[in-house]
């Protein structure tokens, strides 16, 4: 007998829809050149050649025309537009916003299905990670001896800044993205997002961004460094404007975000979700989207500035004119430490859940777990200035920044407790997502372990701008976040397609990345140790040696993620077929068929307990 | 799917993602300027000595950068920024200075360092430091530590005050150069960095340290001793 | 229904054990073989802290992994098909305040170690330091001893005098670092921020930019000397004198 796997739709086409029936990414890619070439017009027109800071005009109307084209292109403001004339989309409209009876061409447009966001977001950060990685290997492949080879050193100043930021945007979002959308709403029993216009809007938003990100490479580049520090980024060519500009949307995409997926879990949780059955992912999503409305507006603001320092010489970050770039450094790092724990926490929550189900065992103290996670965040907010304990901004801070940070150190070791306690004497079931969780606890614990000499003042005067740092966060990042995502892409593959992530290729991939990471950044720990300074593109012939094996391990690790890559593909239409709840779990999206009809439940469900009581299996009726 | 099968799968994978790779990373490295190497020209009057030639000028114009001064035709640039120069051998440096110039805005760059005789020529009449408020550029080289050859050269380029502009080179008109010569030695192999430490790159405010000044290519370079 | 037996633990004491031997060695070990001489009294302090941390964090990053080698060899469902449900704990009160307690003393004293280190480091042991002004400027860095109008691209200090580094900057932001020294400080444009401290160790050392300034950030490399006091004050003598 054979499982079929496609939706069984009927095939009558698609009513409704209006002007959203002719649009999609491609008339948004259309709308947003046609509009960028515009505003340039309009720029070259309007301000005077002269000055300064005309370039920087130019680049930012050219900027504010993509945007705007993008939008219009690809239907966001359809039904603004519509309240302004005050009309509003008939039921035939919204169905067909929700991608109703289109197919695969739902994909590629505005559709406000939560299901549909999830993959698009998988499919965004599967090609920023693609972008990052590129520029990872030119990266590594350019350190791989001392001095400069393919590139001079302003390609490559301009490589590592648009490779740190494009990671930092893939990582945000690979959790929260794909997850948070796909699935957190099942999981609450509501049959979409509180706001599925607005989470359109921000996945676009984040695809628009994005494309001006990546477009820095080919307006001059970046050569600032990711962080944009206020005097240097000053001096950059247009490539800055772009990167501002990118951020300032993207700012916008996650606030929207946050906004959408808090009031989801508010006000839409089905009848009998009390806050103490909500399963642990769902906390991790609430948490990680707060602490984003509170952080991201600050990167907006340290963005504007630097914007309007370059196009209307204001003195935000300038010495000559009185400022200092102080306050962009506090007004980034504010944003930037919580930002690494929007990163982190999505990830965590997401083991957290595999956890149970894989170890068919409750999590362990689950209140301990959620107020670890509820404190992370907000002592995420006070330690900031950890990132410039040398910058001479404020010595006298250093203390008390090292108190708050190093107190960070007992909620993250919380997070360690819940996963070994939750597999302790469990029955566990290593599959592929287990695998990668246990990558998760080795790398995870270097890299926090690595954090609390950096929060120490003065190591952190030997360590800061070195190698070490670098080595730190990318065993957070690379190590334990990315980790944590293929774990939770593993985990929901069969949710989403039906069939199981290739095992065999997934655990193959699983030893070259591990392997690989242990060797680029353990060499990398040793180089920062010897005193190798980041963001150099040459470097003295004392680092030669650890170099050169960081360089291999890099390579390593990019044959173990093509591996996962070519798995992705091949298993999303020819994996193993794996029926509707293939690790036998609890939590409500496991309950509904695959693939998940449009609005989620025929009948609402009703709660009675939390998702991991496993010693009595749920039965759907 | 089945062992061999994902195996082949693994191939593919990495056989065509490296080979994407491959070409991104082709493409990058040749979109990167090359500037051709300056070769210093061996002297036929002294042994081991050898002349560098080089300018600085107050535009793009003089086809360095391309024929029409390439993509930023109005920013200063010196001739070469890829010197290389033979290993244990005095170098007779003249610099051709045709631009404008100011005030230095950091006085340790207003004398000589690092040469024979720690001074230098400037138009014929010996020098050891130039007045700061009267430079054009500089020529500032200094080694990197850690492979143990430092070495640390740095002349100010004088002002060039010259009103009527009858030198042609490329699009580019041009005052009569000041002339400077100076003469350093080189120890073993090893790569040096230079660049000027004159503000005479655009920015706002008028710092001067942006545009041509934080570019490959125009106002620092590499010189490698062979 | 639930049937995970408790296994024995002593194989998870013998492997906590084991490896936190390992991480203790290689925390004495690694620093002193991979970090730059010490030739300061904040460089020693530095290294002692580096290897006093790595031996606390040792029995923890142990007592994780060790924990995870067990429930990888004891806790593994090697059957066909869906695991059986294991024994539904969801609370051990003890374990986690014992676990609560640790880490919070643990930080404590790491905290404590860090702020009196810190203190240590502030403390002016000298009314009278030398004053050296270190100016960055892409991508050079000059020092000037101003007591006696000496500029010069090599920073020359005497043995076992305190030293005020002044540090500036003339464009964007750089990071002055003495490297061998352990302390390190922005130079900010438009702004004066200090640092200080005390060679006491005779030798060559390096100065390193490490916060990113532009194109050639990688090169801001300078070279310095720590030598005796008497041939200090003849250096200073025969350098050209700046106005």
């Amino acid at each position: 007998m054979t499982t079929t796997l496609e939706p069984t739709e009927s095939v009558t086409q698609p009513r409704g829809g209006g002007l959203a029936r002719r649009q999609n990414f491609g008339t948004a890619v259309a709308g947003g050149v046609i509009f960028a070439f515009l505003g340039w017009l309009l720029a070259r027109k309007l301000f005077y050649t002269g000055s300064d800071n005309f370039s920087d005009q130019v680049a930012v109307m050219t900027c504010v025309g993509w945007m705007i084209g993008f939008w219009i292109g690809i239907g966001a403001f359809n039904a603004p537009f519509k309240w302004l004339l005050g009309n509003d989309n008939s039921r035939d409209d919204d169905l067909y916003y929700a991608g109703h009876n289109q197919g695969r061409a739902r994909y590629w447009k505005y559709t406000t299905d939560h299901k549909v966001v999830g993959v698009q977001y998988i499919i965004v950060t599967m090609g920023l990670l693609g972008v990052g990685g590129i520029l990872a290997m030119a990266i590594r492949t350019e350190l791989i001896t001392p001095g400069t080879h393919f590139v001079n050193q302003q390609v490559y100043n301009s490589f590592i800044a648009i490779h740190g930021m494009v990671m930092i945007l893939a990582l945000i979002v690979a959790v929260a993205g794909p997850w948070g959308n796909f699935v957190m709403p099942i999981m609450i029993g509501a049959r979409d997002m509180a706001f599925p216009r607005l989470n359109a809007l921000s996945l676009w938003s984040l695809v628009s961004a994005a494309t001006l990100l990546v477009g820095t490479l080919a307006v001059g580049g970046l050569p600032v460094g990711w962080v944009v520090l206020g005097t240097v980024a000053d001096q950059a060519g247009v490539g800055m404007d772009f990167f501002a500009m990118a951020i300032v949307v993207f700012t916008v995409s996650t606030t929207v975000a946050s906004v959408n997926l808090i009031t989801t879990v508010i006000s839409m949780r089905t009848k009998g979700m009390t806050l103490d059955r909500l399963p642990i992912f769902v906390w991790g999503t609430v948490v990680t989207a707060a602490l984003a409305l509170y952080a991201f507006p600050f990167f907006f603001i340290a963005e504007a500035n630097q914007i309007l320092d370059r196009t209307v010489s204001t003195s935000f970050y300038v010495a000559t004119g009185g400022g200092t770039s102080w306050l962009q450094a506090n007004l980034f790092w504010l944003m930037g430490h919580p930002e690494v724990y929007v990163i982190l926490i999505p990830a965590v929550a997401a083991l957290f859940e595999i956890s149970t189900v894989m170890a068919r065992k409750p999590l362990f103290s689950y209140r301990t777990a959620v107020g670890a996670m509820v404190s992370l965040a907000g002592l995420s907010a006070v330690v900031w200035a950890h990132h410039m304990f040398t910058s001479g901004w404020a010595p006298s801070l250093g203390g008390p920044f090292m108190v708050t940070t190093e107190l960070i150190s007992i909620p993250t070791g919380i997070f360690f407790l819940v996963l070994i306690g939750t597999l302790w004497r469990g029955s566990v079931w290593m599959r592929l997502p287990t695998v990668w969780m246990f990558g998760f606890i080795f790398n995870f614990l270097i890299g926090g372990v690595t954090g609390i000499y950096l929060s120490d003042v003065p190591l952190d005067e030997q360590l800061h701008g070195t190698m070490f740092v670098t080595a730190h966060f990318h065993y957070i990042f690379v190590g334990s976040v990315l980790f944590g995502a293929i774990a939770a892409l593993a985990y929901w593959f069969p949710k989403v397609t039906g069939r199981y992530l290739n095992e065999f290729l997934g655990r193959i991939s699983f030893w070259l990345v591990f392997i690989g990471i242990q060797i680029t950044f353990g060499a990398m720990f040793l180089s920062g140790l010897k005193g190798m300074p980041r963001r150099d593109a040459s470097y003295s012939l004392a680092f030669e040696h650890t170099n050169f094996i960081s360089t291999i391990g890099a390579y390593i690790i990019m044959i173990g993620m093509l591996i996962l890559f070519g798995a992705i593909v091949t298993s999303w239409r020819h994996g193993e077929p794996s029926g509707p709840n293939p690790w036998h779990a609890n939590s409500l999206e496991w309950l509904v068929p695959t693939p998940v009809p449009l609005e989620n439940f025929d009948v609402m469900p009703v709660v009675t307990e939390d998702p991991y009581h496993f010693d009595k299996e749920i039965v759907s009726s | 799917m089945d062992r061999s099968k994902s195996l082949g799968v693994a191939l593919a994978s990495v056989l065509i993602g490296g080979g994407v790779l491959a070409v991104a990373g082709f493409a990058l490295a040749s979109s990167t300027p090359h500037q051709t190497a300056l070769h210093c020209v061996e002297s036929s009057t002294a042994a081991h000595t050898c002349n560098l030639q080089l300018s600085t000028f107050p535009d793009s114009l003089e086809g360095v950068h391309g024929k029409n001064g390439g993509p930023h035709p109005d920013w200063v640039t010196y001739s070469n920024d890829n010197i290389v120069v033979p290993a244990n051998t005095t170098i007779d440096v003249t610099i051709d200075q045709y631009d404008t110039g100011g005030s230095l805005n950091n006085p340790f760059f207003d004398r000589v360092y690092g040469t024979i005789g720690g001074n230098y020529t400037v138009n014929g009449k010996t020098y050891s430091h130039w007045n700061a408020n009267d430079v054009g550029h500089t020529f500032t080289l200094r080694g990197i530590p850690g492979n143990g050859k430092t070495l640390f050269v740095s002349v100010p380029l004088p002002y060039n005050h010259g009103s009527k502009f009858p030198v042609k080179i490329g699009v580019g008109v041009y005052p009569k150069p000041v002339v400077v010569q100076f003469s350093f030695k080189t120890g073993g192999k090893a790569v040096y960095e230079w660049n000027c430490e004159f503000p005479c790159g655009g920015s706002r405010e008028g710092q001067g340290f942006g545009e041509a000044m934080s570019s490959f290519g125009y106002m620092s370079g590499t010189m490698t001793v062979e | 229904m639930a049937t995970s037996e408790k296994k024995s633990l002593t194989g998870f004491f013998w492997a906590w054990g084991i490896i936190t031997a390992v991480g203790v060695v290689l925390s004495i070990w690694l620093p002193q073989r991979y970090m730059p001489e010490a030739m300061s009294n904040d460089a020693h302090l530095t290294m002692t802290t580096m290897i006093l941390f790595s031996i606390c964090a040792a029995p923890v990053a142990a007592g994780v992994y060790a924990g995870a080698l067990h429930i990888l060899r004891n806790y593994r469902y090697r059957g066909e098909g869906v695991p059986p449900a294991a024994e539904q704990i969801r609370e051990h009160t003890k374990l986690l305040v014992t676990w609560l307690t640790a880490s919070a003393i643990l930080t404590v004293f790491v905290l404590v170690w860090g702020l009196g280190a810190l203190a240590s480091e502030n403390s002016n042991t000298s009314s009278n330091p030398l004053v050296v002004d270190v100016t960055g400027q892409q991508w050079i860095w000059s020092f000037s001893y101003p007591g006696s109008h000496v500029q010069s691209n090599e920073l020359y200090l005497p043995e076992n005098r305190e030293v005020e580094f002044r540090v500036t900057s003339e464009d964007v932001t750089h990071g002055f670092w003495v490297v061998n020294m352990g302390v390190q400080v922005d130079a900010n444009p438009g702004t004066i921020t200090t640092i200080h401290t005390t060679p006491d160790k005779l030798g060559v050392f390096e100065v390193r930019c490490e916060q990113f300034c532009g194109l050639n950030h990688a090169f801001m490399d300078a070279v310095g000397y720590v030598v005796t006091p008497q041939k200090f004050t003849s250096w200073l003598a025969a350098q050209p004198q700046q106005s």
